[in-house]
């Protein structure tokens, strides 16, 4: 695996990271 | 505003100027000039993407979004990294192995001369008129809030970007771009930190997010599958990833900026940068909307944002009706304040059934808050004869020339200059780029004398920047206009991605497959869009699907496409 593919997996992994973040704080604040 | 306030401004458009010219080299070739001989690091790159795509109507027509109705509108760029992604695995290696100048160049070696000089002129056309709008919405705005009139204000943001960009070329526009972007980020979170610490001592930050979140101001995910909701899960992450697809991958303004980059490498990593940051930034824009919501709950707002329409309506013969809603819509925002702090003390006794009844109580007020200002706001649009009255664009920038200390003002509406400067700056120069190399040198003149062409390089910017300025100065009457001009932007954005993606993932398309392809694909989504109620973000991708589709029935009923020589058909950049 290259460099370059690592960092498509980790920008994915920080998309999910980022959407799963943003609906946790739509479910604590919105309970 | 103090003199101080102006001075901040007034050192900020000096120095813009200054530093876009300082730091620009070999601008005496058409290469330096339009790509910075194709030598800038991915971090200044990806910096003037970013500031290329923030503009200062995301910063006052984002905020007010988040103000009005919350953060829903976040979800339209939650397919903004996927798309990166593959156009970093796509597009971007085919663009800089092709070694040119714009994307539609690409069309020509692939297709033919029609299908680039077509999709070019689309570009230069919408790209023009929305340049326009760039200038016209924060200068409109500005007028009101700093007191000068809208043509002032328009030159005050266009002529300073255009001198820039004519002399320093696209290194003059991401030098600047960058600075810039330190600027508005700067300016967004001290506004964020502002109104955090304007909240009154007894309502903490997230007993206040809770009151935002009983008005559904942050739902952030909203799973319906009606087809006319602007803005769910599935028009951000589905019909959104084909608008980022178009917008990065095949319009001039974004193109340009990667093809900037040392390396493919280079410009991959640059678009990474959006792909980490392009949402959280976005939050951060409409969470400063949504905690002007709560500052204005605990501080009287003003009935209407926009000061020009509110003294029209004080001096017009309704005065007396108008006066009578203010004592209403006082009365009514003392009673939602008084709401909003019982709800906060239920929610730290941690009753849930008093929370309840709280909340069902915030939320009639809030109600009776929201009525009295559609009273208003219909009173005005009687009295003005303006039907389109929307004062939302008005909430942060009365926020910050009314509430912020001196310095902080002035630094504010830097920042909001910066925004609108950095994007009418990117797309003077792909306006520029655009016709000097798919027109003057592809139709007109094209012997190498380098000389030459930039001369004709720096006419063309100033031409595009007289342009906008005044499309911009006139916008206030072509308002109608405009929203036309736009929407008929949207109509070919997917049918323009329809092409690019014939022409590099179906290796028997042909130059009659793609030209047929595109207009089937406009005609289809202006019917769409005409016919249907089905919400916009899907016109981009009807309009792909269709393009790609008819383009390759079309090719294959008419035989193989033309020899290929000068551009390679596989990412070999990857």
């Amino acid at each position: 695996m290259t460099a370059m593919s690592r960092t498509y997996i980790k920008v994915v992994v920080v998309w999910v990271a980022t959407l799963a973040a943003l609906y946790g704080f739509q479910a604590y604040f919105t309970r | 505003m103090s003199a101080i306030d102006w001075t901040i401004i007034a050192v900020y458009l000096a120095w813009v100027i200054w530093d876009g010219i300082r730091l620009s080299k070999n601008t005496d070739e058409i290469e330096g000039y339009f790509l910075a001989s194709r030598s800038l690091p991915w971090w200044a790159v990806g910096l003037s993407v970013m500031a290329t795509q923030l503009s200062a109507i995301t910063m006052i027509g984002t905020t007010g979004q988040g103000y009005a109705v919350g953060m829903s509108l976040l979800q339209q760029y939650y397919a903004l990294p996927l798309a990166m992604v593959i156009l970093a695995v796509t597009f971007v290696p085919f663009f800089h192995n092709a070694r040119i100048f714009t994307a539609y160049e690409y069309l020509e070696k692939r297709f033919d001369a029609k299908t680039r000089s077509f999709t070019a002129l689309l570009f230069l056309f919408s790209r023009g008129m929305a340049t326009g709008a760039v200038i016209s919405a924060p200068a409109v705005v500005l007028s009101v809030m700093i007191g000068l009139d809208v043509t002032t204000t328009c030159l005050l943001l266009a002529l300073p970007t255009a001198f820039y960009t004519m002399f320093g070329g696209v290194q003059a526009v991401a030098w600047t771009d960058v600075k810039q972007m330190y600027l508005i980020v700067g300016g967004l979170v001290a506004a964020c930190i502002a109104l955090m610490m304007g909240l009154p001592d007894n309502v903490g930050i997230g007993e206040a997010l809770r009151i935002a979140g009983t008005t559904g101001r942050l739902q952030v995910f909203d799973f319906s599958t009606d087809p006319s909701a602007r803005y769910t899960f599935w028009t951000g992450t589905i019909g959104a990833l084909f608008l980022f697809l178009s917008y990065f991958g095949t319009d001039q303004s974004q193109v340009q900026r990667y093809l900037t980059a040392k390396s493919i490498d280079e410009a991959r990593t640059s678009l990474f940068m959006s792909a980490y940051w392009k949402i959280p930034l976005q939050a951060l824009v409409m969470i400063i909307g949504v905690f002007m919501f709560l500052f204005y709950i605990f501080t009287p707002p003003p009935m209407l944002f926009n000061r020009a329409h509110d003294q029209r309506v004080r001096e017009s013969a309704r005065a007396g009706e108008y006066a009578a809603l203010e004592q209403r819509f006082g009365e009514a925002v003392v009673a939602r304040k008084q709401a909003a702090e019982q709800l906060a003390e239920a929610q730290r006794s941690s009753d849930p059934a008093a929370t309840a009844v709280r909340s069902a109580a915030f939320k009639a007020e809030e109600q009776r808050v929201l009525g009295v200002r559609a009273e208003a706001v219909s009173l005005v649009k009687d009295v003005s004869g303006d039907s389109s009255y929307n004062d939302i664009n008005y909430v942060f920038p009365t926020f910050i020339v009314t509430h912020l200390p001196v310095g902080l003002i002035g630094l504010l509406m830097a920042a909001i200059f910066a925004a609108a400067m950095s994007t009418v700056s990117g797309e003077l120069s792909a306006l520029s780029t655009s016709t000097v190399i798919d027109f003057y040198r592809r139709w007109v003149r094209d012997d190498g004398d380098q000389a030459h062409l930039l001369w004709v390089s720096k006419v063309a910017t100033l031409f595009w920047a007289v342009f906008a300025s005044i499309v911009a100065i006139w916008a206030s009457e072509l308002g109608s206009l405009i929203e036309v001009v736009n929407r008929f932007g949207s109509f070919f954005y997917g049918s323009i991605l329809g092409v690019f993606l014939l022409a590099i993932g179906w290796k028997r398309a042909n130059s009659t497959g793609a030209f047929v392809g595109l207009l089937t694909g406009m005609g289809v989504v202006g019917w769409v869009t005409v016919s249907t109620s089905i919400a916009f973000l899907w016109h981009n991708l009807i309009g792909a699907v269709v393009v790609f589709v008819v383009g390759m029935i079309v090719s294959e009923a008419t035989g193989p496409r033309k020899p290929q020589s000068a551009v390679r058909t596989t990412p070999a950049g990857r």
